[in-house]
Formats: C-alpha cells, structure tokens, sequence
C-alpha cells in the first residue's frame, strides 16, 4: 500500500466502520482512557490487556479489515524496536546481567535496561492500539464537533476541518503532478529529482494560496462571516456503554496495583 | 424586474477593464443564458451579482433597490441570490456532504431543527440523500455538482447563479444537472442565470441569451433569434449548435427553404425536416 493510499484507506473506515455511527463520545472515552491507564501502568500486563481488548473492538465490533489494522503498526513498530534494542543494551544500572569484556571496557547488560525495553515495546504497542482505534472507528467531522464541544479554540477546528478537507484535494494534485513529470521524462538522478521536487512543491504552494482564496469566495457567497458554523447532530453516548467503560478501566487500575512488582527477567 | 445592471464597469486592481458598460434586466423566474467565450467577463459579471465584487462604475439593483454592501444586506442578498461555482471543489469545503449543505443554513442564523430539515430537502431535490455522511472526496465530479447545488438550494434562494454548471461533465451528467434546473424553475419558480460557452446546451435550458464579449454585452434575445444570425455568433468566436449550422449549411449552399430563424433542437428540426419532406407535422414532439 502507497502511503496515500493507506491514508485513504484509513479515511473511508473512518466512515464505513460497524462503530461510525456510535456517538465519538463514547470511542473517544474509551480510547483516551484506555491510553492514559495503559501508558501509566510499571508492567506489560495492562499495556497487553489494553492492546488486545483494543485490537478485539476494532476487528470484532468495528469490523476493521485485519490488514488495514496491523497494517498501520508495521512503521512505528520497526522504529520501536530499533529504540527497544538500544534501551536494551545500552541503559540500566545496578547488578549487571551479563559482562561483555572489551579491549578497552567492559560492556555491561542490566536486568533494569532488558526490563524498562520490554515495559516500553508493550507500553507503546498498547497506546498505538488505542489511537489506531479511535482514528480507524471515529471520522474526523465527528472529532471536529466533538472537539468544539469541549469549547477548543474555534480557529483550531476550523483549521482542522478545512486541513482535512484539503489534504486530499492536494494529494491527488501532487500525484497527478508527479505523474506529469514522469510522462515528461523526469531524470531520476539525485540532483535533477531534487530539483523535480522543488518545481512540484513551488507549484503546489502557489496552488493552495489559490484554491484558499477561491474557497473564501465560495464560502463568502454563501454567508461566510468570519465563524465555520458546524451542525452538531451526533447521537448522544448510551449510558451503558459509558458505565461499562468506567467499569473497565476500574478493573485495569486494580490490575495496575497487582502486577506492580511483576518483572521480565 | 429581479435583477438589473445599470452601465456595469469593472476595472480589476491590475488595470485590466473586464466589464465594460454592462445593462440588463431579468425578471422573476426566467432562465437566462449568459454565453461569451473564456475571459468575456461571464464570471467577473455573476460575482457581481452576488456582492462578491463591487462594480467600479455603474449600479446593480436587486429587486428594484440598489445592492448594499454592508454586512447585513450582503447577508440577504446572499440568502436570496445562490451561487454555484464552476469548480465544486472551490465550493465544498466542509468534511462532509451533510456539514457542507448545513454551511449556509447555519449562517443564517437557523435553528438545527430547521437546518436538519432543509439539509434533508435539498439533498432530496439532488437526489444525494444517500451520500449524506460522506466526505466530498469520495464523490465523483457529477456528484459534487449536485451537492454544491443543494448547498445553495438549502438557503432556500430565489435566483441561483451557475458558473459553468455543466464543464466537465459526462453526458448524463449534463443532462441530469439540467434536468434539474428545469424543474427547480418550474416547480419553485426560480430565477435561473447560467453562464456557459457550451452552445448545444444553451436552447434547451434559456428563455433568455445574453452574448458578452470582450467585457463588453454585444446581444440580447431569445436564443432563436441569437443563434440564426450566424455573422454575430461568428464575430464574437462562438458557434451555432451543431443543428442549426448544420441547417446553415443547407439554406446557404443547398439553397434549400428554410425558414429565417433556424432550428435549434432535435424537435424543431424535426419539424422542419418533416416540413422539406413535404410531410405532415409530427403528432408529438421528442424535444428535450
């Protein structure tokens, strides 16, 4: 999958999810508790309940295609890992686990070091599950709304929506323009892709400030005053659905408190 | 009269003239073709129209009284008069369809009740209802078309000003659109201003033609008496529709007796045929 492809592939189950028409409320609750209960927890065990009950909700419920999910997680967890190894190796302190003797030093591997790796690879997996489920579940109109009702600064959303809005608009002009300098037989050497680049960003730049200008104008014709009024219809969240939610990030913190002694090595 | 223009100047801030002594008038519920080929001044005009643009010299009257420019007037004439831009892209902004068509409602100042319901209505009338929740980017051209069309619809207007309204379009689009705007006319009476160079469209939408050139409005009449002159559609770089020149040709060069004021459409030329052939008239008419 291209990467815009991926964004809209993301977007449109956004929209088409079996969750899309449940109030955000409800999945922004879930998802920003789950984060902050698995991010604060000193073990792997909450980070792997939270990653499972995440990645249960968004294939089972939501019915999020299984390769579109784990798809998203192939990036960060190639940089996790990487970040992992070095914590691994390199930090920790007290009684070393393993002595590497060196010419000029002895390289030591703490039991602190494996341990804080392994809390971190788990702790960052369970908060990507959470994010990728609301992003994957909740559409960005929803969030926009949403986040004007918790009274974010006006220009924040608007600039959000109009971002999104554009966003893609542009993608497709870049690709088109990509295309077009291939056709014309762009050179692929470094220093003439460089300079393809540079044309297609200058170009692209002045389009935006065009498409801005021409978009005020619509807007203005249609009674644009300064203020993007949105209409605020979502469903309102089910109680249940809340309580349970409460319910469970209480049975998460208990899980917390037992497993804070539990180790990796 | 709904509209009318008053020795209309327009001088963009770059010197360059691009109306010139524009008058005219149009009154409720005609359909008027405004027809000029690229950079006439089609689209300088119609931004008029809606106080987008103030004119340099020359008055504009809305409704027997001269446009004001203060926010509140602006606000109703923009109620009143809805604009429908070439590039629905420039036009929906919004993340989706259903917050794209409230845009304008909301702007003026409508209760959520009663925009719900009129975002409802004017997806309706475009038949996009189904499309509501989603975002334009998933729209073909000929759908956002129409959504930028109930956006203007869903601020219940009494003119609807089209720029272009059917570039771009594949042939059932086209027709679609204009189907459309035929039966907003008949049905809620409203006043419709196209502007457009495509000529083949102009007989079976317009009661009304206006020919712009150079900035400059060198004809007005019923597309019929417009189209036969073949030496002003000439001059001013336009062309008949394929129909007419073709029967052009015949009463021209076949000298055949064809009435002075050319056919237009599939009907009258149908009529016509018919009327060479020496046949009787046709019982029905097949027009549009």
């Amino acid at each position: 999958m291209s990467h815009s492809d991926l964004y809209a592939e993301v977007d449109r189950s956004a929209y088409t999810n079996a969750l899309a028409k449940n109030s955000p409320i409800t999945k922004t609750f879930f998802a920003l508790s789950a984060l902050v209960i698995g991010v604060s927890a000193q073990s792997f065990v909450v980070p792997i309940v939270v990653f499972i009950l995440c990645t249960c909700l968004s294939l089972g419920l939501a019915k999020v295609k299984p390769r579109l999910y784990f798809g998203l997680f192939v990036y960060p967890t190639l940089m996790l890992i990487l970040s992992c190894i070095i914590l691994a190796l390199f930090f920790g302190s007290g009684q070393s686990l393993i002595d590497i003797p060196l010419p000029w030093t002895t390289w030591a591997i703490y039991r602190s070091g494996i341990s804080m790796s392994v809390n971190t690879f788990f702790r960052v997996e369970g908060a990507l599950s959470c994010l990728f489920f609301l992003v994957l579940t909740t559409s960005i109109t929803d969030l926009c709304v949403l986040l004007r009702r918790i009274h974010m600064p006006q220009v924040m959303v608007e600039m959000s929506m109009m971002i999104y809005r554009y966003i893609f608009l542009f993608l497709e002009i870049t690709e088109k323009m990509t295309l077009a300098q291939k056709l014309r037989l762009r050179r692929s050497g470094w220093l003439s892709s460089i300079r393809s680049l540079a044309m297609l960003v200058g170009s692209l730049f002045i389009r935006t400030l065009d498409q801005g200008e021409r978009t005020l104008v619509a807007m203005t014709a249609r009674g644009y005053d300064g203020d993007i009024r949105i209409l605020d219809d979502f469903p309102a969240p089910r109680k249940i659905a809340l309580l349970g939610i409460v319910f469970f990030d209480a049975l998460l913190i208990v899980l917390i408190f037992l497993t804070l002694n539990i180790g990796v090595v | 009269m709904i509209f009318k223009l008053e020795n209309l100047s327009h001088r963009y801030s770059d010197g360059t003239l691009a109306l010139s002594e524009v008058s005219l008038s149009f009154a409720k519920g005609e359909r008027i073709a405004l027809l000029g080929t690229n950079g006439s001044g089609k689209t300088t005009l119609l931004n008029h129209l809606n106080g987008i643009l103030k004119p340099s010299s020359g008055n504009i009257y809305f409704e027997d009284k001269p446009l004001a420019y203060d926010a509140k007037s602006l606000l109703n004439l923009r109620k009143k008069v809805g604009f429908v831009f070439q590039d629905p892209n420039d036009q929906l902004f919004a993340p989706t369809v259903k917050q794209d068509v409230a845009f304008g409602p909301l702007n003026l100042g409508q209760t959520p009740e009663q925009v719900k319901k009129v975002v409802d209505e004017a997806l309706e009338t475009v038949g996009m209802s189904e499309f509501k929740e989603k975002p334009p980017h998933f729209l073909s051209l000929g759908q956002k078309k129409r959504v930028a069309l109930a956006g203007v619809l869903a601020m219940q207007p009494e003119v609807i000003i089209m720029d272009e309204p059917t570039s771009n379009l594949d042939p059932r689009g086209t027709s679609e659109i204009l189907h459309l705007l035929l039966r907003l006319n008949k049905e809620k009476g409203i006043t419709l201003l196209l502007a457009t160079h495509d000529v083949d469209m102009v007989p079976l939408f317009a009661n009304k033609l206006y020919i712009l050139n150079k900035g400059k409005l060198v004809s007005e009449g019923t597309p019929k008496d417009l189209f036969s002159d073949a030496e002003l559609i000439r001059r001013v770089n336009l062309r008949a529709p394929r129909l007419t020149h073709l029967f052009e040709v015949l009463k021209k060069e076949d000298n055949l007796p064809i009435d002075e004021k050319l056919p237009l459409t599939i009907g009258e030329a149908r009529k016509e045929i018919l009327q060479l052939l020496g046949t009787q008239k046709p019982e029905k008419s097949v027009e549009q």
